[in-house]
């Protein structure tokens, strides 16, 4: 297998790119992003390329001629980039790198990213959507999904390869840049007044295995990949030791600004997920894709509580600087 | 994280994973806390929502109480499964006191929860009941519970007379086909449809489709629907032959 990783500077791409350099049957990885990777890679390629430069990306997807895709170059708003950066590197970064892969010629198998916010949340969807529901996303980051999602299954159409679109419940870790995490580890956090309402949460490493599973498997359509379990906001709020901060109606307007200026900006996706919940149904994904023991909400919620503001490198000595008022 | 061996692993076959409830389980009714516990954990977060949006900790603290307390007797109580998902089907008066009943049956016969289907979802109030164990009415979500093998409990049709049955939910049979559907009965124990000294809530064994009927099959869904509604309707009339 060929695999090319798109998006492989972020954490899960880099995450990706490392599970896949330990298999032998992965003859060769390459990928592009617009930042470099996170973490040490061994053998595998990167390239920094931004997915709007549509030449050179065309041209490197073209050398390497890929049997296989990672496609994690759909970026969720507020990660790292505003919520028009992120629909237009998503946009332009699946059209371009999934065409030219399969225009490469060997393509056998693709995998893409997206989330269970294609799904929607309210009206008359159902509170806990399989892969049958109709998909209505009510969000931006939804609606990316959706179009990444689109092409994806024309490209499976016109080039007959099987894609797999793996629906991730909102990915959170203590190491990766998420907003959810973000504004959970806010030290106050705005929670819905009159609801309470369920969410889900995966973890980064188990989004990394999912995508790994799908193109070992070759697997078909959509999976929702969730952690087991579910959180809300109230508990989740208090497990991590914040104050609850009860908005209603207008006061989000007001809570967003807040949040933003604390450091946390907060894209509808997530103002939805705090005030709608987001929760799906993920038996198929453990069924056909065979994961087997996906860290639970709760789990990954502690772990993002367990985080430490600062991590003192061992070895690193005293701090140069010591300003704080008060120590002496 | 592993991969297991062979993909299509059957969903009763599969491992529960292990879900950190804080000790509580999701589906069974375990001791509670005491009240200052109790309160602990409700201020530290040491409690867990299940993906319905149902909370255990709460239940077992506001519903298991009172619906354990109301005088009601039990007949056929060995049909109500110990482990897995199945659907209940029970007649629906006025109020919510047929479901209450069948939630009490429940707990008393095998300990578990029962997720109420058709519980009023006005705004705020919404969201109380779905944390005392109630679910969204659309069919797709009732499947949802039974998958995550749970017993969830759905109304026949609103009558005004306790002995006569309603129209049997046909969507939400249809969606959850493959799980057994047992009918319940609630009816008045004393003479002339009077609740002279409580009332009595019948089981009866599970109805299933016919052997190779397909999961989307909506013929079979309307046959098992109109044999459930049949068989509520007997046991209310509390004819022989019937619990």
């Amino acid at each position: 297998m060929r695999v090319l990783v798109t998006g492989m500077g972020g954490h899960l791409g880099t995450r990706v790119a490392q599970l896949l350099e330990a298999r032998d049957d992965v003859e060769a990885v390459a990928g592009f992003d617009i930042v470099p990777p996170r973490r040490r890679l061994g053998r595998s390629v990167f390239k920094r390329i931004d997915p709007r430069d549509r030449d050179r990306l065309v041209e490197f997807v073209r050398d390497f001629a890929p049997t296989a895709v990672a496609h994690f170059g759909v970026y969720e708003p507020a990660a790292r980039m505003g919520i028009r950066a992120a629909r237009v590197a998503s946009e332009e970064c699946t059209v371009t790198a999934l065409g030219a892969a399969a225009r490469a010629g060997a393509l056998e198998c693709v995998a893409v990213r997206s989330g269970i916010e294609v799904y929607g949340r309210g009206g008359r969807r159902p509170e806990v959507p399989d892969e049958h529901a109709p998909l209505g996303p009510t969000t931006p980051y939804g609606r990316t999904c959706l179009d990444v999602e689109a092409h994806a299954a024309g490209l499976a159409r016109r080039h007959d390869v099987p894609v797999a679109s793996l629906r991730f419940a909102p990915i959170s870790g203590s190491r990766a840049p998420s907003p959810v995490g973000r504004l959970l580890r806010l030290p106050a956090v705005p929670v819905p007044a009159l609801a309470d309402p369920p969410f889900q949460l995966l973890h980064t490493d188990d989004a990394a295995w999912a995508m790994v599973a799908a193109l070992d498997r070759r697997a078909q359509g959509p999976f929702n990949v969730v952690g087991p379990g579910a959180a809300s906001p109230w508990q989740a709020v208090r497990l991590g030791g914040r104050v609850p901060v009860p908005v209603a109606g207008p006061g989000w307007l007001l809570a967003n600004q807040f949040a933003e200026l604390a450091g946390s900006p907060v894209p509808p996706h997530v103002l939805e997920l705090v005030r709608r919940g987001r929760v799906a149904d993920g038996g198929r994904a453990v069924d056909e894709l065979g994961l087997v023991g996906l860290v639970p909400t709760q789990e990954v919620l502690a772990d993002l509580f367990a985080w430490a503001s600062v991590t003192p490198l061992p070895g690193a000595g005293r701090p140069a600087v010591v300003a704080t008022p008060g120590s002496s | 994280m592993r991969i297991a061996a062979a993909p299509g692993v059957r969903a009763e076959d599969r491992p529960t994973p292990a879900v950190p409830n804080y000790g509580i389980d999701s589906d069974r009714l375990l001791d509670r806390d005491s009240l200052p516990a109790a309160l602990r954990r409700r201020w530290d977060g040491r409690y867990a929502v299940d993906e319905f949006g149902g909370d255990p900790h709460l239940q077992d603290f506001l519903v298991a109480p009172v619906v354990g307390r109301l005088p009601a007797r039990t007949v056929g109580a060995e049909h109500l499964p110990a482990t897995g998902g199945a659907l209940l089907v029970a007649n629906f008066g006025v109020g919510l006191l047929e479901p209450l009943l069948v939630a009490g049956a429940v707990q008393r016969a095998v300990d578990r929860r029962l997720r109420l289907v058709g519980l009023p979802t006005v705004p705020g109030l919404g969201a109380l009941t779905h944390k005392l164990g109630g679910v969204g009415r659309r069919p797709g979500d009732v499947a949802a519970v039974l998958r995550a093998g749970h017993l969830a409990a759905v109304p026949l049709g609103r009558t005004l007379s306790p002995r006569t049955a309603g129209e049997a939910p046909r969507l939400v049979i249809g969606a959850t086909l493959g799980f057994p559907v047992l009918p319940v009965a609630v009816r008045p124990s004393g003479p002339v449809g009077l609740p002279v000294g409580g009332w009595v809530v019948a089981v009866g064994p599970p109805c299933r489709p016919p052997d190779g009927t397909a999961t989307d099959d909506p013929l079979a869904a309307a046959e098992l629907a109109e044999d459930v509604r049949r068989a509520v309707a007997a046991m209310l009339r509390g004819e022989s032959g019937h619990p």
